[in-house]
């Protein structure tokens, strides 16, 4: 297919899943610091502003209603909620004839919704509302997609942008609330692991798993690791693996699949229980990295066909 | 003066329209009012629209379809079809002569060096870019008018990018579902293998060293106003649409970028006008085109169709001397001929138009879309004074006809039928062979008394029904 439209379908997985993973944070955050209100409510919001990669852009004051702000209807802000289904919006209308119709509407729809005047009055009175609404608009956008489109190369690149978005906002959400979780103990950390098990919808799936005793390790075993939990990083990684292996078909190249072979690897042979203490900062930031270099595989390889040559084209005299 | 009536003749309903109409009056009027409301809503739901041109913001308007069919007797189609093959045939045959042939009509004085030369649309940088079996004309529009004796004349012949197309096929889908009994006790020939011919004729003028060509729809984006159009066409054919930035050109050949690398383009369906197409050699700031694509097809690796350069032929400045090029090229007739044209820059003429202003219509040769056009009867002084003015100081800019009381035809007006004035686009593929789709795109003026059906300023459109009982639609051309 045309590289210019998988690109854009692959921006729409990553988009939909951006606007998804922060109205989920932002529920969770604006929730935990309802019910336990305190001194910790500006480092809980600049915590936020740090997984969502917006920190250093914001400049307001750090409380509930000034973020959820920013973070959900800010334009201004490239990562706000409005910004991304603005821009998975834009990129669906050029694709009218390679989505199917009622993904297109689940799209337009939402966008429509959040671009409606009044949108900020309900941002005000009505967040945890406005939060669920978004949340269940982006999942019906997916499950709309996986209903109604047909499982070609397009639908691969969708879901392959959906799901390197959610690894590296997996390990990103660990990696910034690890400091405060280490330390943490008796009631504080354990509210804390729930916050974090809850900001991507890990807790219920956990106490199957599991139980409520919340042990660190186990916790972190789940989010990273876990083969069934199809939001833990691992298992993206491993559908990540699969789709790039369909996608490129016999055309093998091997960068992008050493890249993403090392750090399903990496991340799927790490033992937990030895890292824990003190080497899970310096694990979860090469994760990172490692996920980045298999983004930067990707779209070098499927999106910028021909940005290598030197192109020559002779001009008529 | 009066205007010729497609139903209505001097001994009533003449006998091709007798069942239809008898449907409509059975259906009533209150009924047809309720259908009108069902077609607007088919429209805006898939999103069939076009942009009006002038408005701020450019203004999307649903497209208007008129709820009653123009109706073609095949007598009558078997006449327009061959004057139209006739017609094309020389229009790309005079199109080759120029650009890679040895000009021999311009050296026989057929038609006037300069006056080709002038033409807006003419393209220097086009001289020696080959056309696979001499096809320039690959989608061609010719707009026909019905004069006051019945008498089918060709108005205009559009070669660069005509659209309207997509048009013709949804109005039959609509119709069909908003009108269904209207078709019952008809034979109507199809008009949906469009995709398939299409596909047919690029195919055959591919550069012939290739065995199996690419073919791609080259758009200028989703701001376009005819983009429903292109990306409506891609569909039908089961090609990519693409846009510059997805092609480029290296040592002469064109790629385009896909997720399993680079890709051969052997045909571009380019809806993207000659300027646009390459910044190397036409608008610098295109940033539509792809560089080197003219250079690509200088040296014969791609096929770009329309050709470019064919806007120096759909000139109105030499549109007069079409029917000299048919006798010229083939020693015949014009089976369908020219509206009467008088030429401002031969000074005889210019003082018979001078004298007769206000009879006349005059028209700027490179405007399209009927703007600028003045009819002399409907213009007060001062309009006729300025264009007495523009005539004098540019005649090249100019061509004057006589007015043609185009026909009427019943059309669904503030809920009941009144005549409104009609033209007809059919549209004229060239590949290996010359190919007319049954009826074409019938425009209507919807305002009362209104000569001027053009989309942008206010036109309908009916489905146009060509009788027959199929079979033999395409014709070899000589």
């Amino acid at each position: 297919m045309l590289s210019r439209h998988a690109e854009d379908l692959y921006w729409v997985g990553r988009y939909v899943e951006r606007a998804e993973d922060t109205a989920r944070m932002l529920d969770v955050t604006y929730h935990n610091l309802l019910e336990s209100p305190g001194d910790g409510a500006e480092t809980t919001w600049g915590e936020l502003l740090e997984v969502l990669f917006v920190n250093a852009l914001y400049t307001g004051p750090l409380e509930s209603s000034a973020v959820s702000s920013y973070l959900v209807a800010d334009r201004t802000n490239p990562g706000s909620i409005i910004s991304a289904v603005e821009r998975a919006r834009d990129n669906a209308r050029g694709l009218r004839d390679r989505i199917s119709t009622e993904l297109w509407e689940a799209i337009n729809v939402f966008h429509l919704d959040l671009a409606r005047a009044d949108f900020h009055i309900d941002l005000d009175r009505r967040a945890y509302e406005v939060f669920r609404s978004i949340k269940s608009r982006c999942q019906l956008i997916s499950g709309v997609a996986a209903q109604t489109m047909p499982r070609d190369d397009g639908y691969r690149f969708m879901l392959l942008g959906l799901l390197l978005e959610r690894a590296e906002m997996t390990c990103r959400l660990l990696s910034v609330r690890y400091a405060r979780l280490a330390g943490g103990n008796g009631q504080s950390g354990f509210h804390a692991w729930v916050s974090v098990l809850k900001s991507v919808s890990a807790y219920e799936a956990y106490l199957k798993a599991h139980d409520a005793s919340l042990d660190p390790t186990d916790v972190l075993q789940f989010l990273l690791l876990d083969q069934e939990f199809p939001r833990s990083v691992l298992y993206c990684l491993q559908q990540v693996e699969r789709l790039i292996e369909r996608l490129a078909g016999p055309s093998h190249q091997a960068s992008m699949e050493r890249a993403v072979g090392r750090v399903r690897a990496h991340a799927e042979f790490t033992d937990i229980p030895t890292i824990v203490d003190g080497r899970l900062d310096p694990f979860l930031e090469e994760l990172q990295r490692e996920i980045y270099e298999v983004s930067d595989e990707v779209e070098a390889h499927f999106f910028r066909a021909g940005t290598d040559l030197q192109l020559h084209f002779q001009r008529w005299a | 003066m009066g205007s010729f009536d497609e139903v209505h003749g001097p001994d009533g309903v003449r006998a091709h329209y007798q069942a239809l109409m008898n449907r409509l009056a059975e259906i009533g009027d209150a009924e047809l009012a309720d259908r009108l409301g069902l077609l607007d809503s088919f429209f805006r739901t898939l999103g069939i629209t076009f942009a009006v041109t002038g408005h701020e913001g450019g203004l999307e308007r649903t497209w208007p379809m008129d709820l009653v069919p123009r109706i073609i007797p095949p007598d009558e189609w078997s006449h327009i079809e061959s004057g139209l093959v006739q017609r094309v045939t020389v229009l790309n045959r005079f199109l080759d002569d120029l650009y890679v042939g040895g000009q021999q009509a311009i050296n026989d004085g057929v038609i006037p060096r300069w006056l080709v030369e002038s033409a807006d649309g003419y393209v220097r940088e086009a001289h020696g870019i080959p056309a696979p079996r001499g096809s320039r004309c690959v989608v061609a529009g010719i707009d026909i008018v019905r004069d006051d004796e019945g008498t089918y004349r060709v108005l205009e012949d559009n070669l660069r990018v005509p659209s309207g197309i997509s048009y013709v096929l949804e109005n039959r889908v609509a119709m069909t579902r908003i009108l269904p009994v209207g078709f019952a006790s008809h034979v109507i020939r199809p008009v949906d293998h469009y995709g398939a011919s299409l596909l047919r004729a690029l195919r055959a003028i591919a550069p012939p060293s290739v065995d199996d060509p690419t073919v791609v729809v080259l758009t200028p984006g989703v701001a376009n106003s005819a983009y429903f159009e292109h990306a409506f066409l891609a569909r039908q054919m089961g090609i990519e649409l693409v846009e510059g930035r997805d092609l480029l050109v290296d040592d002469r050949h064109v790629f385009m970028r896909t997720t399993k690398g680079l890709k051969r383009v052997d045909v571009i369906y380019r809806r993207v006008n000659d300027e646009f197409l390459d910044p190397v050699v036409f608008r610098q700031d295109s940033l539509l085109g792809v560089p080197g694509l003219h250079g690509a097809a200088r040296a014969g690796t791609v096929t770009i169709a329309n050709a470019i350069g064919n806007g120096a032929v759909d000139d109105k400045g030499v549109y007069p001397y079409i029917p000299a090029l048919i006798e010229y090229y083939l020693g015949e007739e014009p089976i369908l001929p020219n509206v009467t044209t008088y030429l401002p820059w031969e000074p005889d003429q210019l003082e018979v138009i001078l004298g007769r202003l206000d009879q006349l219509v005059v028209k700027p040769v490179a405007e399209a879309g009927g703007y600028g056009i003045v009819i002399g009867s409907a213009a007060d002084e001062a309009t006729l004074a300025a264009t007495a003015d523009a005539l004098h100081s540019n005649p090249r800019g100019y061509i004057a006809q006589e007015i043609v009381q185009l026909s009427t035809h019943p059309t669904f007006v503030d809920g009941h039928l009144e005549p409104r004035h009609v033209d007809l686009r059919p549209f004229v593929l060239s590949g290996d062979r010359i190919e007319v789709v049954p009826g074409g795109l019938t425009r209507v003026a919807m305002r009362k008394g209104s000569l001027i059906v053009n989309s942008s300023q206010g036109g309908g459109s009916k489905d146009t029904w060509v009788l027959g009982n199929g079979g033999g639609h395409a014709v070899t051309p000589r």
